[in-house]
This record gives C-alpha cells, structure tokens and sequence, in this order.
C-alpha cells in the first residue's frame, strides 16, 4: 500500500420514506454530516465516489451525475460504483484505493437511495434476474432468500424459531439507533404469526425498502492523524463473485452450497489476511453486516468464521451475538431493519466506523471495539464484499 | 507516477449494427477470452475484474450479475463502474498502485440495437427540470455544437472535415461498424437531425465488448509480456446542469487532460503525444476535445483540420480508428478508445496503425455533453 487510509468522517439521513427529498439533496444531507465531523468543507475534498446500485427504484437513470452540484463534484474525480447491494462496499474499496494508490488525500464516498418511494421493490428485483431463464419463475430476492433457508434448514436442521430470534434481536438493537428505520421489542412469537411471503420467510424476516442517504470521508494517514478523533483505520477489504445462476451455485459441478454464504467466506478470508486477522470470533467485536432476510445473518456469521457451519442457529440462541456477546452481530439493527439498498453497505461502514470512533449513538456503542468486520452482497447472492475496520492499523 | 502500471494485452470483438446471436454473457466472454490470450495469461491468475456496464441499456437492473462470470469473476474478484468503459482503466490503476492487486481485468459493453438508446437517454435527466423537454443524447449534443458553431462561426465546415476523415479512417479499420468513406458533400446534404448537426455529424448507435489486462509492475516483469506502459491518467465531472456549463468548451476534460499530462510529465501535449483516439460522439465533439485537450488554442481546431494535423497521415492524427463517427458502442467506447491507443503504441493497430506511436492519448466520457471526462496517457518506454 502506497499510503494508509482511514475513514474519520461518517454521515448518515435518518431511514426512512422521504417524500420532500431528492437523491441530490439526501446526498447532500449525509455529506454534509460526514464533512463536518471530518472538519472539512466540500473544498478539502479531492474526489468522490458514488454509491448508487440499481437506478430502477428511482426512475431515474444514472442519478449519480444529477448529484454531482450538491455535493461539491464539480471540476474534481467523480465515478460511481454499482454492484447491486454490495454497492457501498464496493464504493467503499474504491475510495479506499483512491487514497491508498498515493494519488489522493481525502475522498469523498456518498450515496442515497430512495427505495420506500419505489411502488414495489420486489416487480424491480425480477428484473435483476435473467429473461430467458430465471425471470419468468417470478424469483425476487424473498422467494431467492426462501431458497437459502430451506436448504440450511435441510442441511443443519435450522429452524424457523432460530432465524425469528435474529429479527427479535435486530429489532430490539435498533431501538439504540436513532436513524434505523424500523426498531421495536418484538417477540418469537411475533415473527413466527407474521404471514408468510414465501416459506418459510416471514414479514419479519424480511428487511424495509427505505429511503436515506450515507457518506464517509477516507482520509490519508497525515491528515487522519491531524483530525483530533481516532480515525476507524482501512484494514482490509475484498470482494468476490459467484455465477448469477442459482442452479449453478450449487449441485453438479458447482464447489459450493445455496446454504452456505461461501463466497463471502473466500471474501472474508482475503480480508482477514490483509488485516493479520486469525482467530475471527476473538480478534472482532462488532460485525455489521448486510443481511436483509434473518436466514443470510445465519449463513453469513458462519462465513465469516464466526462459528462453524449449522452452529449458527444454535448459537444465537445462547445469546453469542448479541451485543453483550462474543461477537455483537449488527448493534446498530442493520440491514434487516433498514435497507436504502444502493447505501445499505455503506450504512454498515459507517455503523462499523462509528463503533471504532467511539461515536456510535449511546444505545448502539458496544464496548473496547478494536476491529469490526463490514459486509456487503448483492446480485444472487452472488456478490460478496468485506471491510475490516480498526482502532490500529 | 512512482510505480507504474502496464497493459498486457486487449481483446475487443467486432462493432456491428445487431449482434443478433451474441447475448451480452457471450460478448463479454469473447472480449476477455481474447485479451486474456492476448496478455498470455489464464482466468485463474487474475486477481482483479472491473466490469463497466450500464444497466438501463441492458434491460436488467443489476447487469453485472450477468456478465460477471463472463468477464472472468467465477468464484473471483469483481467491482462495477457504472460511467464511461475507459473510468474502468482508472479504477483497476489505482487498484493496482494500491497494491492490493497485481492483474486486472477491465471490461465493458454495450448493445443498444436492443435497447430504447433516446427512451434511455431521457431518463437520465431530472423527472422536474429537464426530462419534460424531451432532452436525449442526440439534442444535447445538438445545443453543444450549436454552441461551438455561435462562438466560432464558419466551424461547421471543420466539423463536416472531421466527419470526413474519421470515416475515411473507419473504411481502413476492418473492426469498424461503418466502413465506408463520405464526402463533404455527403455530409452537409445528410438529413437535418437537430440543428446544427446532420446525420452524418452524428455517431452511429454499435453493439460490442472489449477488454484490457493490466498488471503491476512486478507482475509485469514476471511475465516477460512486453507491456505498454499507463504513464498518466486523469478524470473529472462537470455541472449537471446545461445552464452552468460553457457547452462551447468542455471544462472537465481540461482538469482530465491537466491531471494525466502532470503524471506522465507533459507540457506540449502536441509536441510529445504521437496521436489520440478520442470520443467524437458528434463531429463538433472532436473539434471541442482536441481544443480541451491543449493540442490548440479555444477556437483552433479548425485550423488543425485545414492544415490535416489530425488526419491519419498527419502531425497529430486523431482517430485513426474512425473513432464514434464509425462505431458508437456507447459505455464501451471509451475502452475502445484505450484498446485502439494500446494496439496503435504496440505497433498492432492493422491497415490503420499509424507509423511510430511510441506515446499516444486516449478519452472517454459520461454524462450528457461530455459532463464527465477521463484521459490516459499510453507509453512504450518501460
């Protein structure tokens, strides 16, 4: 690496519908946050990133360039990422190596979304799918997320009381998150009456479509040090892909199983090595994941090395995640709770960077955090990127 | 640039009106099977895949998912750019240079015989302001060159002349889409399409796929390729809005241009680059760009034409590949742009390689008008 880069502004909407806002505006809104806890004004800012995912819940196409006046791009390096719900992350990596190829000193990552204005999220999520072969089934992501959790249902024996407990623990996280956008004490109980969308997923199992916008503002090393606050240092990041098939993900000659979130596994293992990470569940305290269906939290924490596979359910249970647990798993209620898709993987940065900064929300901050681990997935499941934030670097 | 990044090889199908047998996965299989043979290199030691594709022209909302595998990510690295093919480059560089990766993939598409091209191009405006207007590609690009043609009157004689020659070189390039050569008659008779521009002033509408391989130094010099060197690279955004922007000039490729020659320690960008593949979306476009690009003063680009600098025989020849005149693949072209520059300085370009490019300038751009911009300075030296 050329140079260290740290992120040492964090800027986040509250989550929500937001009628009376524009993408541009929201963009602004997180930017401006993000700024000034960095000290900064648009002017100290060398070039931007934006984070923008599929501009179909919009209605408008490549809305990044209709930002590019609000958030102060104009004459500088402007280019936007899109990787589906990974997008953030993905953002995130590209700012990363804006600052850590030597070429730039402070750079800009923002993005909003507006998918609570869209008339329904899911008619667009088909049409991320194939239209020779996949579309026509009616696959959306909930009836893709339904696939996964019969299979680690068959698999491991999870069960559907196991995967409610996430959505009952995220709900009850977010009630310390000022901005998330929905939160509250929910019971088992209450999940498991919630009507079904596709067995064996439930309303509660399912994350919002939400409006908002997230920036973050990574910095070189000289200038993270000169900023006062400790900065949430780039430890390391990934990402990899799989095919778009889901037939092809698994079975046959595939090397890997619908269940497990393997990808993410090849993701995390490349992350933790750049960061010198070894034993996981013990070097990391909080991980803020992307996981919009309870099920991809269960795949996902044993990806990532957490537990082993199928331990997951199980060990939700004994209360490994919560956020006086091993690891705190989402303490900011994550993306099954708020979901602005083009930002939720930048949201889970921010959540992460706050944790390391020491200036997440008095109900969300989890205690002598030294790593967290940020991640992101879009497309089938298929793409699957990993952040490691840090007190050191 | 301290450490330096080198292209291996490319790899680009044909430019054609309708690949009707061709899905996307396949045209993007083909383009990076063929720079991955190309940089003697296999899938399984790249470690870097930047895709740059545009959903909306693709009719899915995450194309990525489709082509990714295709584009060599199967159980591999993968990032998308969504802007102009060429931002691509930039982003698999600084990868690179951030040494998190040594080999890198860069590939991009475009198929718009299949897509709504002014439906699209509409969209992209604000619901409010712009998009009643019933603004597309075609008549912004229109209100540029009407710009161009009010500041400096009499230039639509120069622009007819770079209409000319660029498709004269597209007749040389067997890649092209349109091989066939005009006349100054042809063009100024051609059908009004948006005053000031003609049809023939107007780039065509191209289905393709290219691709590039760069690596690291170290890597470079592993694999005992001999490599084109990226000596400089540079991009920047303009105002959205077409009110705030001089249309007769184009800003952000100036802060482009600056950016990359600062890098590649260039200060007579005519006198030390051989040639330049640029993005003449229309023939006013290329007159702007050569003038943004420092290679004359505001307003002197006609002048270069009179005098034939930028013709393939020329000083200065700029696209010799026939450029968009010829073939428009649209999010593609500006990796075409970078394709073509790689295979002119490695002394590969076919009937149209232009005799001892050792250094030579490749652009693309984003956005309506040219809003974004990116520049690459290619080099032989090593």
């Amino acid at each position: 690496m050329r140079q260290r880069a740290a992120i040492i502004g964090v800027g986040q909407t509250p989550y929500r519908s937001h009628q009376n806002f524009t993408i541009p505006e929201l963009s602004q809104q997180a930017a401006l946050q993000a700024l000034e806890m960095a000290g900064m004004t648009m002017d100290d800012i060398d070039a931007i990133v934006y984070s923008m995912g599929p501009s179909q819940f919009l209605g408008v196409n490549d809305p990044d360039k209709w930002c590019v006046d609000s958030i102060g791009g104009r004459h500088k390096p402007f280019m936007r990422i899109h990787t589906g719900g990974a997008t953030g992350a993905s953002a995130a990596q590209a700012g990363f190596c804006h600052v850590a190829s030597g070429l730039f000193n402070t750079v800009l990552v923002v993005g909003a979304d507006k998918v609570r204005e869209c008339k329904d999220s899911q008619q667009v999520l088909n049409t991320i799918w194939d239209p020779f072969y996949e579309r026509r089934f009616g696959l959306t992501t909930i009836t893709m997320a339904a696939f996964q959790a019969v299979r680690h249902m068959h698999l491991y024996g999870t069960t559907e009381e196991q995967m409610a407990l996430v959505a009952v623990r995220s709900w009850g996280n977010a009630l310390g998150n000022p901005l998330a956008h929905l939160k509250g004490k929910i019971s088992v109980d209450d999940v498991l009456k919630s009507p079904y969308f596709c067995w064996p997923i439930k309303k509660y199992d399912t994350c919002p479509s939400s409006a908002g916008g997230a920036a973050v503002v990574i910095a070189s090393e000289e200038i993270a040090r000169k900023s006062g606050r400790r900065p949430a240092w780039i430890k390391g990041c990934s990402e990899f892909a799989n095919t778009v098939f889901l037939g092809d993900q698994m079975g046959g000659r595939a090397q890997m199983d619908f269940a497990d979130s393997d990808i993410l596994a090849m993701a995390a293992a490349e992350a933790y090595r750049q960061a010198g990470i070894r034993e996981p569940a013990r070097e990391i305290r909080v991980a803020e994941m992307y996981a919009p269906f309870t099920i991809c939290e269960l795949s996902m924490v044993e990806a990532l090395g957490f537990c082993g596979k199928g331990e997951s359910g199980r060990l939700n249970e004994k209360g490994f995640f919560n956020r006086e647990g091993r690891v705190a798993v989402n303490p900011s209620g994550g993306t099954l709770c708020t979901n602005a898709i083009a930002i939720a993987a930048l949201a889970r940065i921010c959540d992460g960077a706050l944790q390391i900064m020491g200036l997440a929300p008095e109900g969300m901050q989890v205690e002598n955090v030294r790593n967290v681990v940020c991640t992101g997935e879009g497309g089938s499941f298929q793409f699957h990127a990993v952040t490691i934030l840090g007190a050191d670097h | 640039m301290a450490e330096r990044v080198a292209i291996l090889g490319a790899g680009m199908t044909k430019l054609d009106d309708r690949k009707g047998g061709q899905k996307l996965d396949d045209m993007v299989f083909e383009a990076t099977r063929a720079a991955l043979l190309d940089s003697g290199i296999t899938q399984k030691e790249i470690d870097s895949v930047v895709l740059v594709g545009c959903d909306e022209f693709d009719g899915r909302s995450i194309s990525s998912m489709l082509v990714a595998a295709a584009g060599g990510s199967y159980l591999n690295d993968e990032i998308k750019v969504t802007d102009d093919g060429i931002y691509g480059v930039i982003l698999a560089a600084m990868r690179i240079l951030s040494g998190l990766y040594d080999l890198s993939v860069i590939v991009s598409w475009c198929k718009p015989s299949e897509a709504p091209v002014s439906n699209v191009m509409n969209m992209r405006w604000d619901p409010f302001y712009h998009r009643p207007f019933g603004l597309n590609h075609i008549s912004t690009a229109a209100l540029m060159a009407g710009a161009y043609l009010d500041r400096y009157k009499g230039s639509d004689a120069a622009a007819a002349a770079v209409a000319v020659k660029n498709r004269a070189n597209g007749a040389r390039n067997q890649n092209a889409h349109l091989q066939k050569s005009v006349t100054i008659d042809d063009v100024r008779s051609s059908a009004p399409v948006s005053w000031p521009l003609r049809a023939l002033d107007c780039a065509p509408e191209s289905d393709g796929a290219c691709a590039l391989v760069l690596a690291s130094a170290k890597k470079t010099r592993e694999i005992k390729q001999k490599p084109v060197w990226l000596e400089g690279f540079g991009w920047a955004v303009d105002s959205y809005y077409l009110g705030e922007r001089d249309l007769a000039d184009s800003p952000s490729l100036r802060v482009a241009a600056g950016m990359a020659y600062r890098q590649a320690g260039i200060e007579n960008p005519i006198r030390e680059i051989d040639m330049a593949e640029i993005c003449d979306f229309t023939s006013y476009y290329e007159l702007i760009a050569c003038e943004a690009l420092g290679l004359c003063g505001a307003g002197g680009a006609a002048h270069l034409l009179q005098e034939g600098t930028t013709r393939r025989e020329g000083a200065f020849p700029v696209n010799p590949s026939g450029g968009l005149l010829s073939s428009n693949p649209f999010v593609a072209a500006g990796l075409f742009r970078a394709v073509e520059v790689y295979l002119q300085v490695s002394g590969r370009a076919g009937r149209h390689q232009v005799p001892g490019v050792r250094r030579a300038l490749a652009q693309g751009s984003t956005g309506f008008c040219a809003q974004g911009n990116a520049v690459l300075i290619l080099s032989a030296e090593g």
